[in-house]
C-alpha cells in the first residue's frame, strides 16, 4: 500500500510536469463544451429559396412574403427557369426551389387546381424533411387564410397540400425538453464524449509513452505488484475523468443553463463506473500497442465506433439490429442513455439499474481482460 | 555456490535464433564479461538473466534461484542496468533514486554507503531533470538507482555505450570498487580495452559463445605469431597485404595492420611482396596478440568454417 501511494505520487508528479497534459486536462473540456454543445445540431435554422414566380401576381408574392415572414425562409434568388434554378442547387445556393405556376392566382379564385412545385436538395435527408414541413406548414397556413378570406376551397379541392381545415386542433406538449432546446440534447452526450477522451486516449498514451521510453523496463525488474503498477496507471486518470466532469458540466451549467433534474450522486456513481470500463479498454489497447503511434491508431478507431453507435446523434432503437447488438458492449451507449437520463428526465436509480448494472459488467470485463492481457515479462 | 549457472540457454524470436544453446557459470563475486559485435545476442541473455524474458530453452539459475519460476524472489537481488537510458527524465535525480528505492522497499540512506562514491558526483545536481544530464552523469544515477536496493548481482548491458572515454574509464574504476564489496557484475561491451578489465570474459557471436577465459588466457591461447606491420601510406599498405598471399587476415589497428602468416611463409616473404608492390621500407614485428587479434581470428575462423 505504501509502494502504492509512492507510485501514484510519482505519477501525479510527471502529471503535473508535462505542460502539456496540464493544458490538456483544462483545455479539452472547455472547448469541447463551448464548441460541440453549441455547433453540433440538426435543427434547420435558415433555408435558401429560389422563388421561380411565372405568376407574378399578388397572391404569389403574398405566398413568399409569408414565406420569407417566418425565420426559416431566405429567398437567395428570383431565377427566370426551372433550369437556373436547378443549377442553384447544383452549386448549394439554394437549398429549395419553388416554382409558382402562371395560372397560380386564377387557381385561387377558383378557376382552375393550382399547383405548386417544390424540388428540394435532399442530400441531408433530415434537414431535407424539415425544411420541406415547414414549407408545406407556411403554405397550409397561407390556404387556411385563403379559405377564411374567400369562404370556399380553392379549385374545389383540398390541392394545396392536405389541409385539416376544419378539424381537429393538436396542441402538442413536449416533456423534459419544453422548448426543444436542441443544446439539452446534445451536452449529455458531449460530456460523455469528454471523459471518454480523457478516460482512453489520456492514459493509454501515458501507459505507452513508458513503453515507448524503455522506463518499463526497469520498473519491470522490481518486485513491484502488477497490481500496484496497473492501479498506479489507472487511478490518475480516473481522479482526473472525474474532476473534468465536474468542471464540463460546470460549464453546461453557466454557459448553457442546462438543467439538472435528477441526483448528481448517481451521475457520478455512473461516470466513474464507466470510467473502469474505458480504463480497462485503455490499458488492454496499450498492451497491443508499442508506441503511441499504434496506440493512437487503435485507440482512435474504437472511440469513433463507440461514439457513433452510442446513439449521440441518432437514437439507437433506430439503428439496424446487428448495431443494437454491438452495443451491448458498447460502454458508451449506457452512459449516454444514462446521462440524458439523470440530467434531463431526473431519472432515479430504479429506472436506470439495467444500463447501470450492465455497465457494471462491462466494467468489470474489461478490466480484468486488460489485467490478464498485461504481462511484465514477455 | 555459482552467481549464474546457465546451461544450454536457448532464445528463439520467430525464426531468428539469437541465443543459441549458451552454457556458462559466473563465480560469485566475479566481474564478468561479454563481448561481441551487435546482434550477437548479448542483450537477449541479459534479459533473460534479468527475469525479463522467458527462454526458449535451457535452465538459468542466479544463486540458485531459477529466473522462471524464482523470478519474484530473485527480482530482489538484481540490479538491472538496460542498454538504453530508462530512467524518468522528467523526474529530478533524486526523486529517481527515492522512486527505486522506495519500490524496492528500502530508503535512500539505507544503502548510501554502496552508491556514495558514485552518487556523490552527480548529488549537486540532484535538483535537475534526469532528462537534462550528460551521457556520462546519467549513466552513474542509472547506475545508482541499479544499486540503491544492495543487489546480489548486477546486470549491466553495454553501459559505456554513448559515454565519452573519461567517463568510461571512471565508470570501470566504480565497477572494480563494487566488485570489492562483493557484488558479483556481469557486464556486456562493445570495446576491448574494456574487457581486459574483467577478470573473466565471455566471446558472443551470432548467438553463440565462442570462448571463454581470463583476457590473458584467452590472448596466449590464440597460438598464432602476430606481426604488426606499418607504413607511411597505410591505405596502400592494407591494399597491398590484402592482395598477397603469405599473409593472412589484415586487420588494421591504430598506426599498423595487424596480420598472422599463412603456413611456410615468413617476415621477410612479406618484406618482399611489399617491396614489389613498391613499398619499400615497411616495418614489421612481432607482438602480443590483444583480445582484438583474438576476437577478429575467431570470427574470421567460424565464417571460413561455414564456408
Amino acid at each position: 500500500m505504501k509502494k502504492l501511494i509512492f507510485l501514484l505520487s510519482k505519477e501525479f508528479r510527471q502529471i503535473r510536469r508535462n505542460p502539456f497534459m496540464i493544458r490538456a486536462i483544462i483545455a479539452v473540456p472547455v472547448l469541447q463544451m463551448l464548441i460541440l454543445v453549441p455547433a453540433v445540431t440538426f435543427e434547420v435554422k435558415r433555408i435558401d429559396l429560389a422563388v421561380i414566380d411565372n405568376d407574378r401576381s399578388q397572391a404569389s408574392r403574398e405566398l413568399v412574403a409569408k414565406l420569407t415572414g417566418s425565420s426559416f425562409f431566405v429567398v437567395a434568388a428570383t431565377p427566370a427557369t426551372v433550369t437556373e434554378a436547378e443549377s442553384m442547387l447544383f452549386s448549394g445556393d439554394a437549398d429549395i426551389a419553388l416554382v409558382i405556376p402562371p395560372d397560380f392566382s386564377e387557381g385561387l379564385a377558383g378557376v382552375t387546381r393550382p399547383r405548386l412545385q417544390v424540388l428540394v436538395d435532399a442530400v441531408n435527408a433530415t434537414s431535407a424533411q424539415l425544411s420541406w414541413s415547414y414549407l408545406t406548414s407556411v403554405v397550409r397556413d397561407f390556404n387556411r387564410d385563403v379559405i377564411v378570406s374567400t369562404g370556399m376551397m380553392p379549385g374545389n379541392t383540398t390541392a394545396l397540400s392536405g389541409g385539416s381545415v376544419p378539424g381537429i386542433s393538436v396542441s402538442p406538449r413536449y416533456w423534459y425538453n419544453p422548448t426543444l432546446n436542441y443544446k439539452y440534447y446534445m451536452l449529455p452526450g458531449v460530456l460523455v464524449i469528454l471523459i471518454t477522451a480523457i478516460g482512453l486516449m489520456m492514459s493509454g498514451l501515458n501507459l505507452v509513452r513508458e513503453k515507448e521510453s524503455g522506463t518499463i523496463e526497469q520498473i519491470n525488474v522490481t518486485p513491484v505488484m502488477k497490481w500496484q503498477l496497473i492501479a498506479s496507471k489507472i487511478i490518475p486518470f480516473f481522479i482526473i475523468g472525474l474532476l473534468d466532469l465536474a468542471l464540463g458540466l460546470s460549464i453546461g451549467w453557466l454557459a448553457f443553463n442546462i438543467p439538472f433534474e435528477g441526483s448528481l450522486l448517481l451521475f457520478f456513481a455512473c461516470a466513474a463506473i464507466f470510467l473502469v470500463a474505458v480504463l480497462g479498454l485503455a490499458l488492454f489497447f496499450s498492451t497491443m500497442a508499442s508506441t503511441q503511434q499504434q496506440f493512437l491508431f487503435v485507440a482512435f478507431f474504437f472511440v469513433m465506433i463507440f461514439i457513433l453507435m452510442s446513439g449521440i446523434f441518432t437514437p439507437t432503437e433506430s439503428m439496424p439490429l446487428w448495431a443494437q447488438q454491438f452495443n451491448w458492449v458498447n460502454p458508451v451507449a449506457y452512459l449516454m442513455r444514462i446521462n440524458r437520463m439523470v440530467m434531463l428526465k431526473g431519472s432515479g436509480f430504479s429506472d436506470i439499474m439495467r444500463d447501470m448494472g450492465m455497465l457494471t459488467v462491462l466494467a468489470f470485463s474489461y478490466l480484468t481482460l486488460a489485467i490478464r492481457a498485461y504481462r511484465k515479462r514477455a | 555456490m555459482n552467481a549464474v549457472d546457465a546451461t544450454s540457454i536457448t532464445q528463439r524470436f520467430g525464426k531468428i535464433t539469437a541465443v543459441d544453446d549458451v552454457s556458462f557459470t559466473v563465480r560469485e563475486g566475479e566481474l564478468f564479461g561479454f563481448i561481441g559485435p551487435d546482434g550477437a545476442g548479448k542483450t537477449t541473455l541479459f534479459r533473460i538473466a534479468a527475469t525479463l524474458i522467458i527462454p526458449t530453452g535451457g535452465r538459468m539459475n542466479l544463486f540458485g534461484l531459477n529466473v522462471v519460476s524464482d523470478f519474484r524472489e530473485l527480482r530482489n537481488h538484481i540490479g538491472y542496468m538496460p542498454g538504453r537510458f530508462s530512467l524518468y527524465t522528467d523526474l529530478t535525480v533524486e526523486e529517481n533514486l527515492q522512486f527505486y528505492a522506495t519500490i524496492f522497499g528500502t530508503t535512500i540512506h539505507e544503502n548510501y554507503y554502496l552508491i556514495e562514491p558514485i552518487y556523490k558526483q552527480i548529488e549537486p545536481f540532484r535538483k535537475r531533470l534526469a532528462g537534462r544530464l550528460s551521457g556520462g552523469m546519467k549513466q552513474k544515477l542509472a547506475l545508482s538507482c541499479a544499486l540503491i536496493h544492495k543487489p546480489r548481482i548486477l546486470i549491466l548491458d553495454e553501459p559505456t555505450t554513448g559515454v565519452d572515454a573519461v567517463s568510461r574509464t571512471e565508470f570501470w574504476e566504480m565497477l572494480e570498487g563494487l566488485k570489492r564489496e562483493g557484488i558479483t557484475i556481469i557486464v556486456s561491451t562493445p570495446y576491448m580495452d574494456e574487457a581486459l578489465r574483467c577478470d573473466r570474459i565471455a566471446l558472443m557471436q551470432q548467438g553463440k559463445l565462442m570462448g571463454i577465459d581470463t583476457p590473458a588466457a584467452i590472448r596466449s591461447s590464440y597460438g598464432k605469431r602476430i606481426y604488426a606491420v606499418s607504413h607511411r601510406d597505410r591505405y596502400r599498405l592494407l591494399l597491398a597485404l590484402r592482395a598477397m598471399t603469405e599473409a593472412v587476415g589484415p586487420e588494421p589497428f591504430g598506426e599498423a595492420v595487424h596480420i598472422t602468416l599463412r603456413e611456410g611463409a615468413s617476415v621477410e616473404d612479406v618484406k618482399k611482396s611489399l617491396e614489389r608492390a613498391g613499398l619499400e621500407g615497411a616495418e614489421a614485428t612481432e607482438i602480443t596478440p590483444g583480445i582484438e587479434d583474438v576476437f577478429l581470428g575467431l570470427m574470421n575462423r567460424s565464417e571460413s568454417l561455414k564456408v
